[in-house]
């Protein structure tokens, strides 16, 4: 375990840094652009929260619809579900049919749980 | 046959005993009654066949039934073991039980528990019988032990009376006095000879007092060396004195009357106070052994006879009277034994047990007949309403006070004959004191008489009318009784102390032989002259000039107050050892226990629990940052602790 | 097909919890779904007796005689909670189809948990089984301390998940393995990271197990969680999680037992104490119920800081005595109800013997067993652990276990004053539910009984204790 082989271990994640980096400076560059570019003309529609019910500077103690919470909930897992399916659909090849069969077992309990919150009426907006 | 004898009694405890949970139930109630009094009637008709068969053969019978504990080389077995004395024992208790049986159907007819009753009576019968059967000294101790329990539950019988339960607790705990002398004198008997059976240790102690023996011939007691034989005789003879109310450790018996009178009868006259007589005598190839106890015996008997019979002299109530009485002829049983005279003693006993239960049985006869009044000063009169109760216990008392050719008669003129010729130590004072003894025994029994039966009656008229003579079912016993009372000293003196006593005795007492034909005419005749002069004292003073006692009693003061308070013994026990040792224990209860212990211990500890608790339901606040906090806090704990120990 | 073979009662309590999901949505009888899942429960029972020794997954589930007993004390306490849930799910307002199929996949994380021979298959199983645990303390939704208690139970739940995680990536970066049989041969004493690692993932589990000082959820969530559901958390979860760290930690481990063992003796003797002295200022039952498991987890871990095969045996029949004991003493709790009512508190109780002396007599039975006095069985657990750790050399351990058992007695001692002295109080007519009947009556016959026949479960706990060695 000498210094060499540190720095070696290191030099493997200097593509993560460089991309770290990359995505930090493009970040800043789209928010600064905007800074830049955009018209400013704020008035109080503009200001109020948008999409996520609830002003998110304000008193963290103040009422909110937690029907925001239970779209975002759904959403994450079918989120993770495409989460899955990528390294599987990359390997799929090698897999065969087990591989095949698994995921459509994953597959089908998932759409097991969305038939239940459908029919529990999770989905509706009253 | 013997078997019998023992058990029958303990059949007829288990079964009244049972019965004792079926409450308020007349048939039960009369099952318990009929079936203890029947199986202890067939223990004495038993008895008095193996008694009979004694006069013709006295031999002894052995049983060992079983062997109870074997540790080492301790091996005690259960026994009935059967000699000339036991069968005396055996019949004087089992017939004595059995006519006791028969009278308390009559006298506890309006109590509310008669199944216990008679259930304790047959329990007491046959511990006592399993006492006097024992062939080891372990046994011996059950039955003196049973005995005193049963002895124990009878006083306290009333246990709704706080006298009678104070009585009870007394006798026992001065029986503990008694019981730890024996208990060690036992120790003592084992840690010498190896062995508690009497003919093994019986053996052995004449060895060595022949000098044939590599047991030792000193004992070292409390860092002081004492003869073993004279160590081991003193010890047991402790037990004797309690068991027996000897002077010192008499005071229970007198508060013993508080319970019901065939309890008195049976077991503060005939039998268990005998039990001391009957240990000693047991004994007697080992106390023969040991002279100076014997001197001591004589010493300690006749102290109580003289003593016992002077605080009788002005008791009042009937059955103390009566008490002291049996306190007092225990102790010429006890004078004679310690002038070696073994066969008196028990023929006294024998004697004593027939006119002593037939005296308290009369006594319980006036009581129940003027509605449990008990002071003699209260009665009066009485001849005219209760005629046959009258002169069974005129038959009592001639007896008890020597009446020529009475029972009485023969046995206490021959222990004061044996104390006479006797050489021992304290003979003479025996003598003298016996003598003294007769003239009080005959005026306290006739002061009674005659405060009870004579002269004018002291009871209200309410209470007069109703006085009445008592059924069949309580007199047949005191006629059987007096029956005995009259003829049993004439019809066995022979046996006991005359020209058969050899062979009736057998090997089982060691037996002295004194020439009863040097003994001058005057001292032949004095007891029963003193006899007379004590009755004669008893009727000038209570029937001819009535104002005479009062006289006296104020004239003596001193005197009077000192015997009537019985020497002052319980005031001074309270002095000496109740109020020391009720401050003891208060202060041990008070501060040590309850201050020191509890403070610390119980109580201190349980405050503390309580207080640990309190803040322990603190801690769970039902915050949730405090709960992480705490698992956060772990966690580091753990954490810190591995890395600064280090691995 | 034969790779499935080894997780069978999983997969077909799985295949029978989905199926039930779908059902509840169209029929709504809930009658049906719970017997179904009973009957799912049984048959897992049966799978699980008749499972072939073996591994699967490349070793990282494994079926040996050890988790084929937990196993079934884990069904065994599903089933018994389903019972009691089925009794009461009317009058505590939690008449959900959901509950049976939330208890039928806590079951499948349990089962996981009792055979997981890989740290992730540890994760995945102890997840599986606290996500459903959070939703079903939350069940009764409109009752203010039920939710209290999901969220407490969430919040924590995830801070120690978080613990068992980190602690379980500093094994892996330590040992450079997931599977328990493969880290063991590489671990070796003097290596503190890992040692930090073993101690993160120990604090976790003891999250799950209660054990002092990360007990703090267990009185507040067993008092507001419905009362079946409290009745589940006392019994299966501390079997699953108990024989989670039973295997972590003798497989894995027991190279460097020394170390582990100060965290247990700690653990255990801190939740001893601390539950025997917090219980006893305690008013409401369940939550004196929660002290009172802290307290036996106290007791069980015990058996596990001796390491060896008698304390594995012990804790063995420690946990079935335990479960037989909760499953008693909280169907009793569920009888305590008159007219749809469920009463709660130790003074509800009083003078119950006047108007019910028999379940007066079996509540005194199973407080008496669960003070562990002599002869029934909660006395023989206790025995047992006490002497697996005098023949351990624990002494102390042995010693304060008594202690905290005496002082422990103390609040079991109440509740039969309570009962038997105090003034009455109500009448109850729970006592006439069938159901609890079903469970009230065995398990006091079981824990009267236990003394005069032990042989049966004592063969069993040594069957299972002899896995590991």
């Amino acid at each position: 375990m000498d210094a060499l082989n540190m720095d070696n271990a290191l030099g493997e994640y200097l593509p993560v840094l460089i991309f770290l980096i990359l995505s930090f400076v493009i970040g800043c560059l789209f928010v600064f652009v905007n800074f830049i570019a955009a018209r400013h003309n704020p008035d109080p529609a503009k200001n109020s929260p948008y999409e996520c019910g609830f002003d998110e500077f304000g008193d963290s103690r103040m009422k909110f619809d937690v029907r925001f919470y239970l779209v975002t909930l759904l959403f994450i897992i079918f989120d993770l579900e495409v989460v899955f399916l990528f390294p599987w659909a990359i390997t799929f090849g090698s897999l065969g049919l087990f591989g095949y069969l698994s995921m459509m077992a994953f597959l089908g309990v998932l759409t097991i749980g969305f038939i239940y919150e459908w029919k529990k009426g999770a989905l509706e907006w009253q | 046959m013997y078997h019998a004898i023992v058990f029958l009694p303990l059949l007829g405890f288990f079964i009244a005993g049972l019965l004792s949970f079926v409450k308020n139930n007349p048939a039960s109630d009369k099952v318990a009654q009929i079936l203890t009094a029947t199986l202890v009637s067939v223990a004495a008709l038993y008895s008095i066949y193996a008694f009979t068969i004694n006069i013709v053969d006295a031999k002894v019978v052995h049983i060992k039934l079983f062997d109870w504990i074997a540790v080492g080389s301790l091996v005690v077995s259960w026994a009935i073991y059967v000699d000339p004395v036991t069968r005396i024992m055996l019949v004087v208790i089992t017939s004595v039980s059995a006519l006791v049986h028969i009278y308390s159907i009559g006298y506890m007819s309006h109590d509310s528990s008669k199944p216990r009753f008679m259930a304790y009576l047959s329990l007491f019968t046959f511990t006592m019988l399993a006492l006097v059967t024992a062939d080891n000294f372990l046994q011996l101790f059950f039955g003196w032990e049973g005995v005193g329990l049963a002895s124990y539950l009878l006083i306290g019988f009333w246990y709704k009376k706080p006298t009678a339960n104070a009585a009870s607790i007394k006798a026992f705990v001065v029986n503990r006095i008694g019981d730890f002398g024996l208990a060690l004198g036992i120790f003592a008997i084992f840690y010498l000879f190896g062995s508690l059976d009497y003919q093994v240790v019986f053996s052995k102690a004449e060895a060595l007092a022949a000098g044939t023996s590599n047991i030792s011939d000193t004992i070292n007691f409390f860092g002081y060396q004492f003869g073993s034989i004279n160590l081991i005789c003193f010890l047991l003879f402790i037990g004797a004195m309690g068991k027996s109310a000897q002077i010192f450790l008499h005071t229970w018996l007198p508060d013993a009357m508080e319970g019901p009178t065939p309890v008195s009868a049976l077991i503060h006259a005939a039998t268990m106070v005998t039990a001391g007589v009957f240990l000693v005598v047991r004994c007697s190839p080992m106390y023969d052994l040991a002279p100076d106890v014997l001197s001591f015996i004589t010493l300690i008997g006749a102290s109580t006879a003289i003593f016992a019979a002077s605080v009788g002299l002005v008791q009042n109530d009937i059955k103390r009277v009566i008490a002291y009485s049996t306190c007092s002829q225990l102790g010429y049983m006890f004078f004679a034994v310690g002038v070696g005279a073994y066969g008196a003693a028990m023929f006294h006993l024998f004697t004593h047990a027939f006119f002593k239960a037939l005296l308290f049985l009369g006594a319980g006869s006036v009581i129940h007949a003027v509605n449990d009044e008990q002071d003699i000063r209260k009665m009066g009169g009485l001849s005219t309403y209760i005629p046959l109760t009258h002169i069974l216990m005129i038959i009592g008392t001639i007896s008890l006070m020597g009446f020529p050719f009475t029972a009485g008669y023969y046995s206490k003129d021959a222990i004061i004959e044996s104390a006479y010729l006797a050489s021992s130590g304290f003979s003479s004072y025996a003598f003298i004191v016996g003598l003294l003894g007769v003239v009080m025994t005959s005026f306290y029994s006739w002061r009674l008489m005659f405060l009870t039966f004579n002269g004018k009656s002291r009871i209200d008229e309410d209470n007069l009318s109703k006085v009445h003579e008592s059924p069949a079912i309580m007199l047949v016993p005191l006629i059987v009784l007096a029956i005995g009372a009259l003829f049993s000293g004439y019809l066995f003196k022979n046996y006991f102390i005359g020209s058969s006593s050899e062979l009736f005795w057998g090997h089982s007492i060691a037996l002295h032989h004194a020439d009863h034909h040097d003994i001058p005419f005057l001292i032949y005749y004095a007891p029963m002259l003193l006899g007379f002069i004590g009755f004669f004292l008893a009727w000038y003073m209570y029937l001819k000039n009535k104002q005479l006692p009062h006289d006296l009693a104020k004239l003596n003061g001193p005197l009077y107050n000192f015997l009537l308070n019985k020497w002052y013994f319980d005031e001074i026990y309270n002095f000496i050892f109740v109020k020391p040792a009720r401050a003891t224990g208060l202060f041990l209860w008070k501060q040590i226990d309850g201050y020191i212990i509890d403070g610390f211990g119980p109580d201190g500890i349980s405050k503390l629990v309580l207080n640990l608790s309190l803040r322990a339901k603190k801690i769970q606040s039902g915050y949730i940052y405090h709960y992480a906090f705490a698992i956060l806090i772990g966690v580091s704990i753990f954490i810190t602790y591995f890395i600064y120990k280090g691995i | 097909m034969n790779i499935f073979l080894p997780i069978l009662p999983e997969i077909s309590i799985f295949i029978s919890a989905i199926f039930l999901l779908l059902l509840g949505l169209f029929i709504k009888n809930i009658k049906l779904i719970i017997n179904l899942a009973v009957v799912t429960l049984i048959l897992a029972i049966v799978f699980v007796i008749y499972q072939p020794i073996g591994t699967a997954f490349n070793n990282s589930l494994v079926n040996d005689e050890f988790s084929k007993v937990i196993k079934i004390l884990i069904l065994l306490g599903s089933l018994a909670s389903i019972i009691m849930y089925h009794s009461s799910r009317k009058d505590l307002n939690i008449d959900l189809y959901e509950f049976p199929i939330l208890i039928l996949l806590a079951t499948i994380g349990m089962l996981v948990m009792a055979s997981a021979n890989d740290l992730i298959a540890i994760f995945i199983g102890l997840e599986l089984q606290s996500l459903t645990l959070y939703v079903l303390a939350s069940l009764n939704r409109n009752h203010l301390a039920s939710s209290e208690a999901g969220l407490k139970y969430f919040l924590l739940g995830a801070l120690s998940s978080g613990l068992l995680l980190f602690g379980l990536s500093y094994i892996y970066g330590f040992t450079g393995n997931t599977n328990l049989n493969l880290i063991s041969t590489t671990v070796a004493p003097g290596n503190i990271g890992l040692i930090i690692g073993i101690v993160f993932v120990t604090s976790g589990l003891a999250f799950k197990v209660s054990a002092v000082p990360f007990h703090m959820w267990t009185p507040d969530v067993y008092e507001g969680a419905p009362t079946p559901v409290t009745a589940f958390f006392a019994m299966a979860p501390k079997v699953a999680a108990i024989a989670v760290a039973v295997r972590f930690l003798i497989v894995g481990f027991s190279d460097v037992a020394f170390e582990w063992q100060q965290i247990i003796i700690f653990l255990s003797i801190a939740s001893m104490v601390f539950a025997a002295f917090a219980a006893i200022a305690q008013t409401n039952i369940k939550r004196l119920m929660a002290y009172s498991s802290i307290g036996h987890v106290g007791y069980a871990l015990i058996g596990l800081a001796c390491g060896t095969e008698q304390g594995i045996s012990s804790i063995v029949i420690y946990l079935s005595i335990y479960l037989v004991m909760n499953i008693g003493v909280f169907s009793f709790i569920l009888s305590m109800k008159y007219k749809g009512e469920h009463y709660e508190n130790i003074s509800d109780l009083s003078g119950l013997y006047k108007n019910h002396p028999y379940y007066s007599v079996i509540i005194t039975v199973f407080m008496f067993s669960l003070a562990g006095i002599p002869p029934l069985a909660g006395f023989f657990g206790k025995f047992y652990i006490f002497i697996a750790a005098i023949e351990s050399n624990l002494m102390l351990l042995a010693i304060i276990g008594i202690l905290a058992s005496v002082v422990g007695a103390f609040y079991y001692l109440r509740i039969i004053k309570v009962i038997y002295f105090d003034e009455e109080k109500h009448s109850f007519d729970g006592f006439n539910h069938k159901s609890l009947h079903l469970l009230i009556h065995p398990s006091a016959f079981l824990i009267i009984l236990f003394c005069l026949y032990p042989l049966p479960l004592i063969n069993i706990a040594n069957y299972a204790a002899n896995a590991f060695y």
